[in-house]
């Protein structure tokens, strides 16, 4: 395959295949009286079940969008729909998901209830709660630490509790900021194999904001590519290797050499625009 | 081991300083016509009273013991008698004095912590009420007790009340301060996970703000008793603040040195109260050590 055959070619998916539908997306911040533009009209959208990366140098301003589609912040202009239907800042989306960048559990409950928060919320009886939340800490590999509180775990294992958290809600989409940043080399690995043999299961669609190319390239089905400041969609990369994939195997391939060597090039010449002079 | 031998000897000194404190107490004194110069004027028992006088006058004040030094008994009816003749006997003015720290402590808490909550989460009611918090949080709330027992008698109701005015502000500025720093990062999880507002006060604003309340409850409950006996001073039929009155105006020190002690073991225990219940509650901080 040649290297240009692999730009994703922009063409939208059909109406009702879209899960996520993002449109002339504009977000400009005050800082002390000055007006940052982040975000300069993005638009772009997932397929149902489309796992895709959003990839670009720190203030690319790809965690801002990620947070306007998760109703944490407000556009200042433009359309974010999910199944159709736009989301309304500060309320939630139902059947959404959001992982955050530093795991948010909360430290005064212990790691089996903070899993079972979202099913609390959501007045699941007790028994059916003990149930999932168990399944959920054996997924994650918790099993004897549903007791524990979050500040005797590990960063890897906290990451793992609080993507369950999001999960047992079984929501449809998967909004994730840079969740395994703060991992070092190793964890973040188990990471992946951890949240891919989620995905190949539950075939959520998923949103993955991340600056690092070889997460993108490990989990995503697509990669789209942020310039840097103000932020807009650079380019767009089919990810085509087979699934299910090993997050370790992966990386000893040569197409993955040559994908990332595609994509590097592009990304290093938005970091070094993004870089202060 | 090494820990339990560690702990043995601390609690010996402990011992020790107790024991040194009460001996110069009781015998002190007894050295000022020959070494005036190392034993000061104030150790005089007239002011200070002496450990076995305070301990002699306990039992009279709880009808233990009959004036004329004679032991009561349990069981001639003469300490009944006593409890009945006199109207502020010690286990009266303790618990007259408890039972108003405790409502004085409550209402306090309640309505501070309600009041730290709802204007901590709410930037502009915090703007509203800020000049007016400001300026009666600078009032020294004791100057206000006499007004207080003006205008509520000297019943049990100004004790409270005074109580209340004290521990109001102090639980209502920790608890703004716990609601004002909660960690935004838990509000929005919590929100997308489908809280309701009143849900994320319930299951995240509180807990979170948890720690800075039990920071201010001891405090707190020291507060309450000051408010309490100062009230007392003021005006009281009973209390514990009323019997130091009474002595001071027979100007018998041992008298009031036992209310002393009584408050003093009143306090502790209710901090010991507080610490258990701080423990429990807040039991995930402990495990932060562990790690």
């Amino acid at each position: 395959m040649s290297v240009q055959a692999l730009h994703a070619p922009e063409v939208d998916a059909p109406p009702d295949a879209r899960r996520i539908d993002v449109r002339g997306l504009c977000k400009t911040f005050q800082l002390a009286g000055t007006a940052i533009e982040a975000v300069r009209d993005v638009s772009f959208n997932v397929r149902r079940g489309e796992f895709v990366a959003l990839l670009g140098p720190s203030g690319s301003g790809k965690s801002t969008v990620l947070n306007m589609i998760a109703t944490l912040l407000k556009p200042t202009s433009g359309q974010i729909l999910i199944d159709g239907v736009p989301v309304i800042h500060g309320r939630a989306t139902p059947n959404v998901g959001y992982v955050f960048q530093r795991d948010t559990l909360f430290p005064w409950r212990t790691v089996a209830d903070n899993i079972g928060y979202g099913l609390e919320l959501a007045g699941v009886p007790v028994a059916e709660r003990k149930d999932r939340v168990n399944a959920c800490l054996k997924q994650a590999g918790l099993e004897g630490f549903g007791n524990a509180y979050p500040s005797a775990l590990s960063g890897g294992m906290r990451q793992r509790a609080a993507l369950m958290r999001t999960l047992v809600v079984e929501p449809q989409v998967l909004l994730m900021d840079e969740p395994f940043g703060a991992l070092d080399t190793h964890t973040k690995i188990d990471m992946h194999d951890v949240l891919l043999r989620i995905w190949e299961r539950e075939q959520q669609t998923v949103l993955f904001v991340t600056h690092d190319l070889g997460e993108a390239l490990t989990l995503a089905d697509r990669i789209i590519l942020f310039s840097a400041r103000p932020g807009r969609i650079k380019e767009s990369f089919e990810v085509d290797f087979a699934r299910p994939r090993n997050a370790v195997k992966i990386r000893e391939t040569p197409r993955y050499a040559e994908l990332f060597q595609l994509i590097w090039h592009s990304l290093g010449e938005e970091f070094i625009k993004g870089r202060k002079p | 081991m090494r820990r339990a031998r560690h702990a043995g000897r601390t609690f010996a000194w402990q011992m020790l300083i107790c024991i040194c404190f009460l001996a110069i107490w009781q015998w002190g004194y007894a050295l000022h016509d020959r070494l005036p110069w190392l034993v000061p004027d104030l150790l005089d028992p007239y002011f200070i009273s002496r450990p076995s006088d305070i301990f002699e006058h306990f039992l009279i004040l709880s009808c233990l013991k009959s004036k004329l030094g004679v032991f009561n008994g349990w069981f001639n009816g003469e300490f009944a008698r006593c409890m009945a003749r006199s109207e502020n006997n010690l286990w009266i003015a303790t618990a007259v004095t408890l039972k108003n720290t405790f409502f004085g402590f409550v209402t306090g808490v309640s309505s501070g912590f309600a009041a730290g909550l709802v204007l901590g989460r709410s930037d502009k009611l915090s703007a509203i009420f800020q000049p007016f918090i400001t300026a009666v949080n600078s009032i020294p709330r004791i100057a206000l007790a006499p007004i207080i027992v003006l205008a509520f008698g000297i019943g049990d109701t100004s004790k409270v009340v005074t109580s209340w005015i004290v521990v109001v502000f102090l639980v209502f500025f920790n608890t703004f301060e716990g609601a004002r720093s909660i960690d935004e990062g838990f509000i929005n999880a919590a929100r997308l996970l489908g809280a309701s507002e009143w849900q994320i006060t319930r299951t995240v604003v509180i807990p979170s703000t948890m720690a800075w309340v039990f920071a201010s409850l001891t405090p707190a409950i020291s507060f309450a008793l000051i408010g309490v006996i100062v009230g007392e001073f003021i005006g009281a039929e009973r209390g514990i603040g009323r019997l130091i009155i009474e002595s001071e105006a027979r100007a018998e020190a041992s008298g009031m040195m036992v209310a002393v002690v009584v408050l003093m073991l009143v306090g502790v225990a209710l901090s010991a109260l507080i610490w258990r219940l701080q423990a429990y509650l807040l039991r995930w901080q402990q495990h932060n050590l562990a790690e």
